[in-house]
């Protein structure tokens, strides 16, 4: 009974959905509605509740705030729900990566643009890992060896910034390689591991273990600064591989909400990443701290869009 | 002795009060999840992740982890009882274990089945605690060439499914075949067969089909053979019901079955993305092509039940030596479980055992302590479950449609898998009204994605070369192993058929 | 009745086929097995496979009875399909009462008090242990439950 709890937020929901759309209140003044596009224990679910408890601990929400997991069709259910909340600024929701993908594979009445942007607050970048016993100690050895013989690089998903990372570094390099897609991060990291493939992207979070027990090596990592828990890994920027996009961990509104909500929430969300709670959380979760706020946010979902619609049009994967 | 030291200590940690009611609590809800059709265990696990993050990471693991083995005991029982099974990896104890419950036999079919789990499960810990080192090293030899080859000794299983009319069991392992290619393709990210609905993106999943073509299906036959209005008019008939415990022949029929299906459950845990449910499927048709009388199989044969009981159970076992040892889910449950380490604070990989051995060890003895207490638990709540299939099926059918549909719809919270599950009703009520084969095709919707993914990608890897399946130590084995597995089946074909010499 | 389900089958996988024909590519752009390969053998063995259990079928010409009880069975169907249909836009709670009172009131016939009961304890019970208990999703209605 220890999901009572859970169970009397969920009564509350209801009592949510139930209640009249804004008036001339000032903002904020009602209960919100918080959808997280996937089922619970998934990582969406869980920077949802962890931002949630921060709001909460600090009192910055002065309503209630209900979380609702509405998951289904890789994002696309929770995130039409909200689409469909057109101007209800008591509805929010965060993203995650398939808010790009699922668009691009997918018939959904919404694009990632279509929403108002709150804030990017984090951002899920790749590393390019490799078997210990890989000739390449670095990712310059990597290319050298690349150039001369085609590499086998494995990821998940062939519709997944996993391939989008190695395809940017392989345009600019002057190499080709074989992209070897996977569905689970478990077949992915024995294939590298029974020396399979030649190199694996993945998060850093899933390699730590086997990145300190000297399993597997880091080359290069895609976000703006790496990790601290990762110790001397280059990022591929630094190596002159400029990526520039990521998988977006950020909150958004409905569309066409009032102005001064999406006001309210900039500043709001200003506080909350200036916590320890949430320095603590993307600490243990190793994700790269990359806050935009507003008309940033949504210029960057378009650009990282664009650059996914470009290569997996040219890839064949997308029509 | 270090062994014994680590064991100790595991003990020391699993039998403080605390971490007994913790483990109790987490055999409960583990049994309760596995006996609702559809809700299984990651669902649960994923829901009550946040409960534990006060908890100490060993108490939580202990609870956590009791939940994914103790739902493998509670999957079969509705299998047993009314052909739905609760979790996927339960779909092979329907074969054999609801015969057994139409022919009265439900007492002995639920303890054998507690036994075998309990076997499975403890011989699994077993293996874990003296040998997780080596079969660690088996896990990270697994490449794609590897777990190919591995479907498709699997697949080759498929010529014991199809049963007695071959062209109807090879249609039905097609049409399983062809569902198992809808949604994104893996390897270039082309949408198949999904009509522009992002429901259809991740491909049919295996739970809504396998609850409606058995459990549906099956309430649909009962009703249309009219068993609703003869006899008692419920499962079992009252005078055919016999005696509760299994008689000495029983066990004796399941020995080599326990074996067998322990030790490949096992393995085939162990491995990254096989899992329970290809366990459990191929331990049933190891069974019947080694048994004497695979004539019985299909209509209460003891062995085509305790086979795959044993296999599951002992498959959630060694899902956790890549767990533990490499950092490495192997399941939907045990990415739970993963996620779950890094929010205590935990870093999964190999250093995990070495830096924090009251957590490993803590949670490898914890599973002695929960397999006996489920078996304990099995053995007590069956009797009750036993009155479940007195009940006339005027009553049991609607209700178990009821909790079927629920139990569906809140996996994902989909209305199109619940749709789903209701066409795969309709069409076993078919299947089975005319003789097709609705476990030829979970097995084909099981398997045949595996293979095709594992195919393209060993392909892709060697630039389209097959010599990758030669080239690899560990790959070349198992091609043996399979060669040498048909040779021996061709043989004791041909030896059957010849005529007696003498 | 077999020849039927046949055709149905054969009507599917010719659909199935058409698509992996029409719409997917037998080889991927680097030359390895693409998205169609499997689907196209599947499909076509498939209508193979359909048309030749339909023709042996037809030439038997073995005419099978309907058992007398496919009322019983039908109804179950029916009502199960209303019930899916009836989840989301009543809710769960709702759905599940009405689609247990409907189907009490066909199998069990004139034990109303039981069956009233039954329709009202049952969904309950089920939605609290679904909702509640395990938090799950169970459809939510109109209002709210």
């Amino acid at each position: 009974m220890t999901l009572s709890k859970w169970a009397a937020a969920l009564g509350l929901a209801a009592a949510a959905l139930a209640a009249a759309p804004a008036s001339a209140q000032p903002y904020p003044s009602k209960r919100l509605d918080w959808t997280i596009a996937f089922g619970p224990g998934g990582g969406n679910d869980i920077m949802s509740r962890t931002l949630i408890s921060i709001l909460e601990k600090y009192k910055l929400y002065p309503e209630n705030i209900v979380a609702e997991n509405r998951p289904g069709g890789s994002g696309a259910k929770g995130w039409g729900y909200v689409f469909a909340q057109k101007g209800n600024p008591y509805h929010i929701t965060s993203t995650s990566g398939s808010f790009i993908t699922t668009p691009l594979q997918a018939n959904t009445p919404w694009q990632p643009g279509s929403f108002t942007p709150v804030a990017l607050l984090a951002a899920d970048d790749m590393l390019l890992v490799v078997n210990k016993n890989s000739q390449a100690k670095t990712l310059q050895e990597f290319i050298a060896a690349a150039k001369a013989k085609p590499p086998s690089i494995g990821g998940i998903g062939a519709v997944n910034i996993d391939f989008i990372v190695p395809k940017l570094v392989s345009e600019k390099a002057g190499f080709t390689f074989s992209y070897v897609s996977f569905n689970k991060q478990g077949e992915l990291i024995t294939a590298l591991l029974s020396g399979a493939l030649d190199a694996a992207m993945s998060n850093p979070g899933e390699v730590l273990g086997l990145l300190q027990s000297g399993d597997m090596r880091a080359l290069a990592f895609s976000g703006k600064s790496t990790p601290a828990a990762l110790g001397k890994v280059p990022t591929f920027g630094e190596l002159g591989y400029e990526i520039g996009i990521s998988l977006p961990r950020g909150l958004v509104l409905p569309p066409d909400v009032p102005k001064e909500a999406q006001e309210w929430w900039i500043g709001t969300m200003k506080k909350v990443v200036a916590t320890p709670e949430w320095k603590a959380y993307i600490d243990k979760q190793l994700l790269t701290e990359h806050v935009l706020y507003g008309e940033e946010f949504r210029a960057f979902l378009q650009k990282t869009q664009g650059v996914f619609g470009d290569i997996l049009k040219k890839s064949g994967a997308i029509k | 002795m270090d062994l014994f030291a680590n064991l100790l200590l595991g003990f020391s940690v699993a039998v403080s009060p605390l971490n007994l009611v913790y483990l109790f609590a987490g055999v409960m809800i583990g049994m309760v999840v596995g006996i609702i059709p559809g809700f299984g265990p990651s669902a649960a696990l994923a829901i009550l992740l946040p409960v534990t993050f006060g908890m100490n990471p060993a108490s939580a693991v202990i609870m956590l982890a009791a939940i994914y083995y103790g739902s493998q005991y509670g999957g079969t029982i509705t299998s047993i009882l009314l052909n739905t099974p609760g979790e996927s990896s339960s779909v092979a104890s329907t074969f054999d274990g609801y015969p057994l419950a139409q022919q009265g036999r439900a007492g002995p079919a639920l303890v054998m089945q507690a036994v075998a789990s309990f076997v499975g499960g403890t011989l699994g810990v077993v293996l874990i605690t003296l040998l997780a080192p080596p079969f660690a090293l088996l896990a990270r030899s697994f490449g794609p060439p590897e777990f190919f080859l591995l479907v498709v000794m699997g697949l080759s299983t498929l010529v014991v499914m199809i049963g007695g009319h071959w062209r109807l069991g090879l249609i039905s392992a097609l049409i399983g075949f062809a569902l198992g290619t809808v949604g994104v393709d893996l390897e270039t990210g082309n949408s198949r067969f999904t009509f522009g609905s992002a429901e259809l993106i991740g491909g049919i999943d295996f739970i809504p089909v396998a609850i409606g073509l058995f459990g549906l299906g099956e309430l649909y036959y009962a009703l249309y053979s009219g068993l609703h209005v003869s006899g008692s008019g419920g499962i079992v008939q009252y005078q055919k019901e016999r005696r509760f415990w299994p008689t000495r022949r029983d066990y004796a029929e399941s020995n080599g079955a326990l074996a067998r299906g322990s030790l490949l459950g096992f393995v085939v845990g162990v491995l990254p993305g096989a899992g329970a449910t290809v366990a459990s499927l191929m331990s049933y048709s190891i069974e019947k092509s080694v048994s004497r009388t695979p004539q019985k199989f299909g209509k209460g044969a003891m062995a085509g039940l305790v086979g795959p009981e044993s296999a599951n159970n002992a498959a959630s076992s060694g899902a956790m030596v890549p767990l533990l040892t490499l950092g490495i889910p192997g399941s939907a449950s045990t990415a739970v479980l993963l996620a779950a380490f890094v929010l205590w604070g935990l870093t999964p990989g190999p250093l995990l055992m070495a830096q924090k051995p009251e957590f490993a060890w803590g949670l490898i003895a914890s599973m002695y302590l929960g397999n006996m207490a489920l078996l304990a638990l099995n053995i007590f709540a069956i009797p009750l479950f036993v009155q479940m299939i007195k009940l006339p099926y005027r009553l049991l059918a609607p209700a178990v449609i009821l909790v079927c549909t629920i139990g569906t719809y809140s996996v994902n919270g989909s209305i199109v898998e619940t749709w789903l599950m209701f066409g795969a009703g309709l069409a076993g009520f078919f299947m089975k009204l005319h003789g097709f084969s609705p476990a030829a095709l979970v097995l084909a919707l099981v398997l045949g994605p595996l293979a095709e993914q594992s195919l393209r990608q060993s392909l892709t890897i060697s630039r389209g070369s097959l010599a990758i399946f030669v080239d690899r130590p560990v790959s070349l084995a198992i091609l043996c192993l399979t060669l040498a597995l048909v040779a021996a089946g061709i043989w004791a074909h041909l030896s059957r058929r010849a005529p007696p010499q003498d | 009745m077999r020849a039927g389900f046949l055709a149905g089958v054969l009507l599917l996988a010719g659909g199935y086929t058409w698509l992996a024909f029409a719409e997917l590519a037998w080889l991927s752009s680097a030359g390895r097995l693409g998205p169609a390969f499997f689907p196209r053998i599947i499909g076509v063995a498939l209508m193979v496979l359909c048309a030749w259990s339909l023709g042996a079928e037809l030439a038997g010409g073995a005419r099978e009875r309907p058992s007398v009880h496919w009322r019983a069975a039908a109804a179950l169907a029916l009502l199960s399909g209303l019930f899916v249909a009836a989840l989301e836009p009543l809710g769960g709670l709702l759905a599940m009462a009405a689609y247990l009172a409907a189907a009490l009131a066909y199998f069990n016939r004139r034990r109303h008090w039981q069956n009233a009961l039954l329709a009202v304890l049952l969904p309950l019970a089920i939605y609290l242990l679904f909702r509640v208990w395990l938090g799950a999703s169970v459809p939510r209605g109109p209002l709210g439950f």
